[in-house]
C-alpha cells in the first residue's frame, strides 16, 4: 500500500466528514493523521467506512487491477485520470444500483440510459448527476435564489481548483471558476478570487505559495496539484458538466 | 464526499431545521427553504441543502436501504 494515497484521499474526504456530511464520526482522527503526515492501519480503517468514497474507489481498483489505495486510484475518483476509463459501464451500473444505496434505482437507470452508459465514477460527476436527478420543486421555474443555493452546495460539494495568488495565516485567496445554474443547465463562471480555509500543518501546505494550482473541498484547500493534475481536474470536470447538461435537457424535455 | 442522505424534519423555523437521518446521525442547520420542508417532513438533503421531499413510501424504502449501509460500515447508532 503506498502510504500517500491514503493520505491524498483523506485530504480530499476530510472537511464534509469534519462538517458531517459523510463518513463516520471519527473525532479528529483524519485531522491528526494529516497533520502528522501518518498514514497507518487505523486511518486506512477509519476512510473505509466512508458509505460512499471507498466503495468507489473499490470499483475503480478493481477494474484498474490496482490496490485501493495506491495513489492513482483516489487520484482518479477526486481528481480524474485515466483509470476512469477502465471501468466497464456494466461494473458502474451494477455498482450504483448494489453499493450506493441511498439512490433511487429509477434514477440511476434513468442516468444510465438518457446518457447511453456514458457516466465516469468520478466524483464531479456523482455530486453533480445527483443534483441533477434531484426532485427539486418546480423544475426548471425555481426561483433565482433557490437556484444560487443549488450551485453552492453543488459548487462546494464536488472538487473545484485554482491558482493561488495570496497566502495568509489560515486562509488562501484562490482564483476559482464557481458552478453556475441556469436555464441552460450547469457551467463554469469566469475566473474569481475566493478565500478559502487551509491547514498549514499538513503537507505540503506549509509551503504553499502564489501561483500554485490547489485542490478545494467545501472551501478547504486539501492539496497541492501538479500541472497534470490541474489539467485532468479541467478536462475531467468539463466532461462531467457535458454530460449532466445532456441529463438535464432530457429531463426538462421529459417534463 | 457528499451524499445523498435522507432524513425526517424534526424542527423547522425560518428555512432551517433540524434532520434526524435514517443513517442514526443529525445536522442541526440543513436549509429547507428550497423545498419548504416543515416539521415531519422526510427530505432528502445533499450536504446541508434538502433537494427533496419523500413520501412515507419512499421514505421507508431509503430507511431500510440506510439501514443496510450503515450496518455494513458500522455506523449505526440506536
Amino acid at each position: 500500500m503506498k502510504a500517500d494515497g491514503v493520505l491524498f484521499h483523506a485530504k480530499h474526504a476530510f472537511m464534509p466528514n469534519s462538517l458531517g456530511y459523510c463518513g463516520p464520526d471519527e473525532k479528529g482522527q483524519i485531522q491528526r493523521d494529516l497533520e502528522g503526515d501518518r498514514s497507518d492501519e487505523e486511518l486506512v480503517e477509519t476512510l473505509q467506512k466512508f458509505e460512499a468514497a471507498y466503495p468507489f474507489l473499490k470499483l475503480i481498483a478493481k477494474s484498474a487491477g490496482r490496490r485501493v489505495f495506491d495513489y492513482s486510484v483516489p487520484e482518479a475518483y477526486w481528481i480524474g485520470n485515466r483509470l476512469l476509463d477502465l471501468v466497464p459501464t456494466s461494473d458502474f451500473y451494477s455498482f450504483s444500483h448494489h453499493e450506493i444505496k441511498g439512490r433511487d434505482p429509477e434514477k440511476v437507470r434513468e442516468v444510465f440510459r438518457k446518457l447511453d452508459g456514458v457516466a465516469p465514477p468520478h466524483h464531479t460527476f456523482y455530486v453533480m448527476s445527483t443534483y441533477a436527478t434531484a426532485a427539486v420543486p418546480d423544475g426548471p421555474n425555481i426561483t433565482n435564489e433557490a437556484r444560487r443555493k443549488i450551485a453552492e452546495v453543488v459548487d462546494n460539494c464536488r472538487i473545484s481548483w485554482g491558482t493561488v495568488r495570496k497566502v495568509g495565516k489560515e486562509e488562501l485567496q484562490v482564483e476559482v471558476r464557481r458552478v453556475n445554474v441556469d436555464d441552460g443547465g450547469l457551467s463554469l463562471t469566469r475566473p474569481a478570487v475566493k478565500r478559502v480555509r487551509y491547514n498549514p500543518e499538513v503537507r505540503p501546505f506549509g509551503t504553499v505559495k502564489a501561483g500554485d494550482m490547489v485542490s478545494i473541498h467545501w472551501n478547504y484547500a486539501c492539496d497541492v496539484l501538479t500541472s497534470r493534475q490541474a489539467k485532468n481536474i479541467a478536462k475531467y470536470t468539463d466532461s462531467d458538466i457535458g454530460l449532466v447538461n445532456r441529463l438535464m435537457k432530457s429531463e426538462a424535455a421529459r417534463k | 464526499m457528499c451524499i445523498t442522505r435522507a432524513g425526517k424534519v424534526v424542527y423547522a423555523s425560518q428555512g432551517r431545521a433540524r434532520v434526524e437521518f435514517f443513517d442514526g446521525r443529525a445536522l442541526d442547520d440543513v436549509d429547507v427553504s428550497v423545498v419548504n420542508a416543515k416539521k415531519g417532513a422526510f427530505v432528502e438533503v445533499f450536504g446541508n441543502l434538502a433537494l427533496s421531499i419523500l413520501n412515507s413510501a419512499e421514505a421507508r424504502r431509503r430507511k431500510q436501504a440506510w439501514a443496510e449501509v450503515a450496518k455494513a460500515v458500522g455506523t449505526l447508532r440506536k
